[in-house]
């Protein structure tokens, strides 16, 4: 792992230009779209960034960043100035803050391993189809974030009895007259010291596209919880206004009718990620040939742990367990495998299915919402095994 | 005036390309009559590709339609109905889905001015 010193060191150079490079891009010889950083992506929005991960990807443990994700509301901001950028904390304190890069690298700092997944994740599956991002399935990835526990600076500038909510706001660019992504969790999760104000992302200084040069890791909880780019951090009495807390990001709080219209009012906002596995490989659609296979994939639960995967190979009739990976850590996602050796040659059905330790089992079909949040229904690849 | 400044960069980004002959990676919409009008109207805030992965039927795209008029999007009042239209035929319910390109595997060099001698 690189040290903070030398992220300081690299970040002092001077200002970095970020989203002109990427609105710019290049083009590779096949008419492919180049994204400097992000590799064999694919690209639900190029202006802003969008980019999912393809599930053939879902082979390691720890998502490279180069494979990992990208989700972007706004425009990335155009150019940030490590040496000014300042960190102000606010609100419902004692003593309000405005912190350097410097004054972050001296707190001790924390690692956590978390997957980190999208609301909308899935959101093409929902049937009927709600707008937004038509994610697939690859809009989550698993990285180690480390930085200072965001409690840590929070009792810095002493949080008054009255606080119940912490706000988060970046410095990504606003478009139009486009409401900003300000966002807020609650105050007992903003103290958990697994809540992390990030400045570094599978041991190196996070890339542009992840939130240089700090951005919040709210652990076990949908993506829109861990604001990229960090500039300010208010703490209230009351959660944060504005679309993306309402109507924006919220789950009806009854199971409504796929199409039903739900009043803001019978909602509440997303929090932790639900239970889910999906298939890495065999792919979708591929020709086996007959003899011993290996269905692999991933499986997470946000903030509980994966206790089981099973798999079924004709179609849900019948299931049996996975053997789960080695590599496990708190809010990080396990890899799985199932050897199988199909009997016949024809087509077969693949299904996966995580159960976790709050006992929440993945279901057949996904609860539909307005907003296609977390879409968890058991994967499913069709294959066909030639002899 | 809402933003000219935006406009005028995209539509200097997707010159650059046309002249390079090289594929744009901003999205396009489909020919239609009212192509140029909503390009003016969404692409100052985002690309043609967010569009053309929806499927939506036309209540939802009016309600879409009536947000992005609320966050900035110009449009002539007489254009609005026709406009519904227009992604409704083109990216309703029962279209098949949008295939997605991806970005390169792995990222492309720089290409470098070529040695004088």
């Amino acid at each position: 792992m690189s040290s903070r010193r030398e992220f300081l060191k690299t970040a002092s150079v001077g200002a970095v230009a970020l989203a002109a490079q990427s609105v710019l891009g290049e083009i590779a010889k096949q008419g492919v779209v180049s994204v400097p950083g992000k590799e064999g992506l694919i690209i639900r929005s190029y202006r802003f960034l969008d980019l999912e991960m393809p599930v053939e990807f879902m082979a390691d443990w720890i998502t490279p960043v180069p494979h990992f994700f990208v989700r972007n509301h706004m425009f990335e901001p155009s150019e940030i100035d490590a040496k000014g950028w300042r960190l102000a904390i606010g609100g419902e304190v004692q003593k309000p803050l405005s912190l350097t890069l410097a004054d972050l690298a001296e707190i001790p700092d924390r690692s956590i391993t978390n997957t980190l997944e999208c609301a909308g994740n899935g959101r093409s599956s929902q049937n009927p189809k709600v707008p937004g991002i038509q994610w697939g399935k690859g809009a989550v990835g698993n990285a180690r974030f480390s930085g200072p526990s965001l409690k840590s600076l929070l009792e810095k500038a002493g949080v008054k009895d009255t606080a119940k909510h912490v706000v988060f706001r970046g410095s990504d660019r606003v478009p139009g007259k486009v409401p900003p992504f300000i966002r807020s969790i609650p105050i007992e999760k903003a103290m958990d010291s697994d809540t992390l104000v990030a400045t570094h992302m599978n041991g190196v200084a996070l890339t542009p596209h992840h939130g240089y040069p700090a951005r919040v890791m709210t652990p076990g909880w949908a993506g829109a919880a861990s604001c990229k780019w960090l500039t300010e951090i208010t703490v209230q009495d009351k959660p944060a206004d504005g679309n993306f807390m309402l109507p924006g990001y919220r789950m009806p709080n009854q199971p409504v009718k796929p199409g039903e219209t739900v009043k803001p009012e019978d909602t509440h906002p997303v929090t932790g990620l639900t239970v889910k596995s999906l298939i890495a490989g065999p792919s979708n659609e591929a020709r086996l040939k007959p003899g011993a296979q290996v269905v692999r994939g991933v499986a997470w639960a946000g903030e509980a742990e994966i206790t089981r995967v099973d798999i079924s190979t004709d179609g849900g009739a019948s299931w049996n367990p996975a053997r789960l990976g080695k590599d496990q850590a708190k809010y990080a996602w396990r890899l799985w495998s199932y050897a199988w050796k199909p009997s016949r040659s024809g087509d077969y059905s693949i299904l996966s299915r995580a159960t976790d330790s709050q006992g929440r089992v993945q279901p057949d079909a996904a609860v539909w919402n307005p907003s296609g949040y977390f879409y968890n229904a058991c994967d499913q690849v069709k294959v066909y095994v030639q002899a | 005036m809402f933003k000219p400044r935006g406009s005028v960069f995209v539509f200097a980004l997707l010159s650059a390309y046309a002249l390079a002959g090289e594929d744009s990676p901003i999205a396009q919409l489909p020919a239609g009559p009212m192509q140029e009008k909503a390009t003016a109207a969404c692409a100052t805030c985002h690309e043609a590709r967010i569009i053309v992965q929806q499927r939506l039927s036309k209540a939802a795209w009016t309600k879409e339609m009536d947000k992005m008029i609320k966050w900035g999007a110009e449009l002539d009042a007489p254009d609005h109905d026709a406009l519904i239209d227009y992604f409704s035929a083109n990216f309703g319910p029962d279209q098949p889905a949008y295939e997605a390109p991806r970005t390169a595997a792995k990222a492309v060099a720089k290409s470098r001015p070529k040695a004088t001698h």
